[in-house]
Order: structure tokens, then sequence, then C-alpha cells
């Protein structure tokens, strides 16, 4: 009884070996074509080397791509809206510059001369500087050309801005810092027909109509189709003023 | 001794199998081991691959770099920065923009008439003066002042009268050495009006206002 059951297992034991080891052989023989006898194991992982380091650089350029299209792109915004802004500045500060007086103007306007009385004699007892154009005849002039909604005036060839004070030297006008010697044109650009009225106006320019009747000064005045002022040449200094509050 | 030579032979088939099993455990890893990189001529593919992508990578950042230097060379900044200041200029002194600086207060009362103000304007602006305002409006170099027919004093189309405060930015000492120096327009017109009453202060900061008018140009053509 011993004997075949001792017997029977040995049997089985061998057939299961067997099985074992017919089934390892074939996994074996079938999986030895994976590992090629072309490649050594040392070439094997320098390749591996070179294409980790590839991919570490590959990652770091991306990185810095990436970076390099953020900057440009914030360039970009901040250019785009600093064009947009320096149109608009272009726009205002010719708007600006030309109620400055610092370009050059045409249009319709009025023509104004004034200039010293030609009398010779100066009768007795006359003050002989009511004879002569004074600084104050210019500013009333100026001030009432501006009344009747003057765009633009000139007085020979300076333009009358922001910085300009009419004043006198002894009987030397200076306007803009600048030397004028009569006759004086003042010119003016506005609508012809009001500049006129104002300066036909009786209750206007009191003072420059009395020296025409009694002292001989000269105040002509016509209307113009197209009247000329010079830019302001000259600097607006401000060491004092600063915008806002 | 039969049983003994089955046991010797299941011994070293055992062994064999153990052997085997090495083996067989041995070429599963490398087996794994090459599928992750491939064979040799795949990771060759896979190496050219690599060394024209970040060819053309460091191509794209060169191109990227030099756009951005481009960009930075041009400094757009600062020229924005110049022409507001630019534009804050000629605004102050077109008075179309409120103006802050130091200055002095002129306070005059009496029967004072439009060629009066015309001229303590055209002398207050013959001392430098960057800003004025009277009685709380901005005069521009276009203000006209007149008077209408009930004697009141037109500025700028806005009545006004006695007591007139001008509020002036500029230098101090200029301002006031002009207006009170002897035989000056103060002196003047004190010997034109019994009545006149002047008061001059300085401050170390005036504020004055934007002017309310800004001009329209319906005749004059500017030239570019």
């Amino acid at each position: 009884m011993q004997a075949k059951l001792s017997n029977r297992n040995r049997v089985l034991s061998w057939l299961l070996v067997a099985l074992a080891f017919g089934l390892l052989l074939s996994l074996q023989l079938n999986s030895s074509p994976i590992s090629p006898a072309t490649t050594s194991p040392a070439g094997h992982s320098r390749a591996e080397e070179a294409i980790r380091r590839l991919e570490d650089e590959q990652m770091a350029l991306k990185e810095r791509i990436g970076q390099l299209r953020q900057a440009l792109a914030d360039y970009q915004q901040r250019t785009a809206s600093t064009t947009e802004l320096l149109e608009e500045i272009d726009t205002q500060l010719n708007y600006h510059r030309a109620i400055a007086g610092l370009v050059a103007a045409q249009g319709p306007g009025l023509e104004i001369t004034l200039d010293d009385s030609r009398q010779q004699k100066i009768p007795a007892g006359d003050d002989p500087s009511d004879y002569i154009v004074h600084e104050y005849d210019l500013r009333d002039v100026i001030n009432l050309l501006w009344l009747a909604g003057a765009e633009g005036i000139a007085i020979n060839e300076e333009r009358v801005v922001g910085a300009t004070s009419i004043y006198c030297v002894g009987s030397t006008v200076m306007v803009n810092d600048t030397r004028l010697s009569p006759p004086y044109i003042v010119r003016g650009i506005g609508n012809p027909d009001t500049l006129e009225s104002f300066v036909r106006n009786p209750s206007y320019l009191i003072e420059v109509k009395e020296k025409v009747q009694h002292k001989g000064l000269i105040f002509q005045f016509h209307r113009s189709p197209s009247v000329e002022l010079p830019a302001y040449q000259g600097s607006f200094a401000l060491k004092y003023a600063r915008p806002g509050q | 001794m039969n049983r003994h030579v089955s046991q010797l032979t299941l011994t070293i088939v055992t062994f064999l199998l153990g052997i085997l099993m090495m083996a067989q455990f041995h070429t599963h890893r490398l087996a794994s081991k090459a599928r992750a990189s491939g064979s040799s001529a795949d990771q060759s593919i896979i190496l050219g691959s690599l060394i024209e992508a970040n060819t053309n990578l460091r191509a794209e950042i060169d191109s990227l770099e030099s756009q951005l230097s481009e960009y930075q060379s041009q400094g757009s900044g600062g020229l924005l920065e110049t022409l507001v200041d630019e534009l804050n200029r000629i605004k102050i002194v077109n008075g179309l923009i409120e103006v802050s600086g130091p200055g002095i207060e002129l306070d005059i009362s009496g029967p004072l008439n439009a060629l009066n103000l015309q001229d303590l304007v055209n002398e207050l602006r013959n001392a430098g003066a960057e800003a004025i305002a009277l009685n709380g409006e901005r005069l521009v170099f276009w203000s006209a002042i007149a008077a209408d027919d009930e004697g009141w004093l037109i500025v700028d189309g806005v009545r006004t009268a006695s007591p007139y405060k001008f509020q002036v930015i500029g230098d101090t000492e200029t301002l006031e050495a002009a207006l009170l120096r002897s035989g000056g327009l103060i002196a003047v017109l004190e010997h034109s009006y019994d009545t006149l009453q002047v008061n001059i202060n300085h401050s170390a900061k005036l504020v004055l206002p934007v002017y309310r008018h800004p001009p329209e140009f319906q005749y004059a053509l500017f030239k570019k």
C-alpha cells in the first residue's frame, strides 16, 4: 500500500517537474531574441543618457521660449497702448499748439494799421507823447480783437501768445521782448464783419479815436480774405507752475 | 539504491529548473528595459529628432530675443513721458489745465476801469506771471476785459466787480517788485484813485482753476 502510493507520487512529481521544465525552456527560447546580440549593454545606456540629456535640454529651451513669448506679449501690449496714447497725445498737442500760437495760421480777418501822427508842428502846451502810438493803445486794440472773437492775433511779425506782454522802453514798443517800430500792423483772424463792427463801435478804443481826431494819429483798418499770422518763435518759460494740484 | 538515484535526479532537475527560472526572470527584465528605450535603431531616430527639435527651439529663442531687444531699445516709454510733459506745459500756457505753484495774491479794490485791469494783467505777465486768475476765474492770453453799459466789468463774458483778487503763479519777489516799484502801476493807480486799497500776500502754493471756455476755430487754418 505504501509502496504503491510512493510509486504513484514519484510519477506525479516527475510529471510536474518535466512540465515546468518544458514550459520554462520554451519561454526562455521564445524570449531570447528580444535581447539582441548586436547591442552591448554599455552602448545602450550611452544612447539613453544622450536622449535624456537632450530631453532635459528641450524642456529648458521650451521653458525659455515660454518666458520670452510672455515678455514679448507684455511689450506688445504696452506698445499697442503706448501707440494709441501717442496718437491721442499727438492730436492734443496739435490742438494746444494751435491755440498757443505755436503754429502759423491763415484765415479771413481784419488788418489794422496804427502809426504816429504825421503832424509836423505840435501846438504849444500839447504833450508830444499824445502824438505817438503807445503800448497801451496796442493793448487796447488787441483786447478789443479778442473781445470780438479773434482766433489769433499778431503785431507786425510777433504773434500774440500767453507769454506776450506789450510794454515800452522809452518810446520803443516791445512785444515778445522784441523791439517793434511804427507803423504797427495788427492782424487778427476771425469773422471780418464782427471784427470790423467792434473796431468801429464808438464805445471802444475811445482814447485812440480821440487822438486820431485831435492829434492826427493814424488808425486805419480793412477787412482781408486772407490774413497770415506767423508762429510764435519765443519760449514759454515755466519755472513755478505745475500741472494739477 | 533506486530511491537514491531518483532523489538525485530530482535534485538536479529542480536545480536546472531554478536556473531556468532565473534566466527567464533576467530575460524578462532586459526585455522591459529594451521596450522603454527601443532598439538602437529607434534610439538613433529619437536622438536625431531631439537634436533637430532642439536646434529649431534654439533658433526660435534667437528670434524672440532679437525681437525683445528691439522693443527694449525703442524705449517708447521715454518718448511718451516727454510728450506728456510738453503737452502739460502748453496746456498751462493755454489755461486749459488746473495749475499750482508759488506766487502772490493781489487784492485790489477801487473804481478801476477795463484799461486799468488790462494794464494790471499786462504788468503781471511782464513780471513773469505763469498763470493768473481773477476773482476765481483763470485768465488766458485771449481773455478780453471790457466794460458794459451799466458800468460792470466783463471778463470773458462774465460780470465782475471790485474788490478784485488776482492770484498769480510766478516768482513772488519779481511779481511784487514789479507792482510796487516807485512809478509802477500800483503807484500810478493810487495816484488816480484816492480810495484804492491794495494788499499783496505771498503764497507758497496757489491752485488756479482751469479756464472754462476752450476756444473753437471757425476761421483760422493752421499750417502743419
